[in-house]
């Protein structure tokens, strides 16, 4: 199977603290890798080096073949969703959602429609994001993350703040996704979203990386 | 095409934000009062002497002062402090463009938004003279009062001669406007490029040592340096006129025929070019910059 991504020893330093130490791994393709791991391991900071918010001091990320920071500024055709999404406060989730579809322009209001309700949003809402619950954020943030079909999806903590039917609609999204080809990364502090949801799991410990199940 | 529309999209994200911002409203609100305190001189001398105002002329004599226009550009740093404008929606934006496209979406906006900035000073130092002033294009008896009987001095008004004969009140207001707003550009470009190299930290002293610098470098400095002797003191107003900034921006300390200030155009070629090159460098910075996104906008 190919490879989606590839880290390949890196380490990232902020000042004197290291927060990932030589970590290498590969990520298959069509598969959904979970990483676990405590607060501060360096999950969130491994996945924002693999988007290129962040770059490593050391060692490279290679997405679809391509090196984060050298051949591209951040990796194409890639979803994301990393700590608490952030929206316009004063717009709808339909309106927030076309202005960033209109950086792209690769999906029209159709598709931006279907997204809002395959994440179990109504489109038609008047309502602004300012007003929306922290579950339905985070809603709005997996359908921007999945609306222009990427092929990877890197997902931090994406059930945070949902109700119990709200994580069971996510998962069951999520394995639809995996159905669809799509490779998906995804951290979370629950193991069962880890255990029913990951073909491989690795864990974080003091930036440190260790493969738990293959 | 593709990229300007996305570079104005960047622009544009940062405007909604102004939408219950109360840092934008306590800088606009700010920028009234400065304005107010500053025009008042003016309307109360008007008022004393019982004659009108040209209505741009208490945005004229208000902001021809190398003070004044470091206070208002003071002001929109304040504005501009959390430059690169980082946000927790900042990593939608940057997954479906680059960093280059994305900065210069902040800098489209940064210079959008010193405009409008400048344009309330405009409005607001009208607005304070409005109820006794005209809009025709020449200069008010105030003006003639304060220019050539000294009057002006006395006041603290810089109503130079100069000026009330090189040109007509709104070829003034629009030389003085550009001026500020370039000068004001070029203190928000320098914040910027210094936010994203070394932090926002460094940024704040970057303006601080700038507008230090205009502040401190007078001709007297000059001439106790260089120990030049009173029939050499030109020299130093000179060379003050070329060197400090902020005497760049101030309309009466250029050159109109009869000295070696510098002449408008220059000032606009020394502030261009400078401009221009702190963009390069900051887009050069965004490169190896790592985007630290916390909090939320909701």
């Amino acid at each position: 199977m190919d490879i989606a991504i590839s880290v390949q020893n890196v380490s990232k330093n902020f000042g004197e603290e290291t927060v990932l130490s030589d970590v290498s791994h590969d990520f298959e393709e069509g598969k959904i890798h979970g990483i676990v791991g405590n607060n501060g391991s360096g999950k969130t900071v491994l996945m924002k080096c693999i988007c290129g918010f962040l770059l490593p001091t050391n060692g490279k990320i290679l997405v679809n073949y391509k090196q984060v920071g050298k051949d591209c500024d951040f990796p194409e055709n890639m979803g994301i969703i990393i700590e608490t999404p952030g929206f316009l406060p004063g717009l709808t989730g339909m309106k927030n959602l076309q202005i960033l579809a209109s950086l792209k322009r690769k999906i029209g209001r159709d598709t931006i429609y279907k997204t809002i309700e395959r994440v179990g949003l109504d489109p038609t809402m008047k309502k602004t994001v300012g007003k929306y619950s922290l579950g339905m954020r985070q809603r709005l943030g997996i359908a921007q993350a999945i609306m222009e079909n990427p092929s990877i999806l890197i997902l931090d903590e994406p059930l945070n703040g949902l109700d119990k039917s709200g994580v069971e609609q996510m998962r069951n999204l999520i394995k639809g996704l995996r159905t669809e080809g799509k490779t998906i990364i995804l951290a979370s502090h629950n193991q069962l979203d880890i255990d029913e949801l990951c073909d491989t799991v690795c864990e974080m410990d003091a930036g440190v990386m260790s493969v738990v199940r293959e | 095409m593709f990229k300007i529309r996305q570079i104005c999209s960047v622009a544009m994200y940062n405007f909604r934000k102004w939408r219950r911002n109360p840092r934008v409203f306590i800088t606009f609100a700010l920028a009234f009062i400065l304005c107010f305190l500053l025009s008042d001189k003016a309307v109360n001398f008007a008022k004393e002497y019982k004659t009108s105002m040209q209505i741009m002329e208490a945005f004229i004599w208000s902001f021809e002062d190398a003070n004044s226009i470091l206070l208002a550009s003071l002001l929109l740093v304040f504005l501009f402090s959390d430059m690169p404008f980082i946000t927790s929606g900042t990593p939608f934006y940057l997954m479906r463009i680059n960093r280059k496209t994305w900065l210069a979406g902040q800098v489209l906006y940064i210079v959008l938004a010193t405009f409008i900035y400048m344009l309330f000073i405009l409005i607001a130092t009208s607005v304070v003279c409005m109820s006794d002033s005209f809009v025709g294009n020449m200069w008010s008896q105030t003006a003639a009062i304060l220019g050539y009987s000294k009057a002006g001095n006395a006041v603290a008004l810089p109503s130079i001669v100069k000026t009330l004969e090189m040109n007509t009140p709104y070829e003034c207001m629009a030389t003085i406007f550009l001026l500020m707003l370039l000068y004001s550009l070029l203190m928000a470009l320098i914040m910027l490029t210094f936010n994203i190299r070394k932090g926002q930290l460094a940024g704040t002293i970057s303006v601080f040592v700038f507008t230090l610098f205009g502040l401190i470098l007078k001709p007297d400095l000059i001439k106790a340096i260089f120990k030049l002797p009173e029939r050499l003191a030109y020299k130093a107003n000179v060379a003050v006129g070329w060197l400090s900034p902020l005497n760049q921006a101030t309309y009466h300390m250029h050159n109109f025929g009869y000295d070696r200030l510098p002449r408008l155009w220059q000032t606009y070629i020394i502030f261009g070019v400078l401009i221009a090159l702190f963009f390069i460098l900051a887009l050069r910075s965004i490169r190896n910059y790592n985007f630290n996104f916390t909090g939320t906008e909701g």
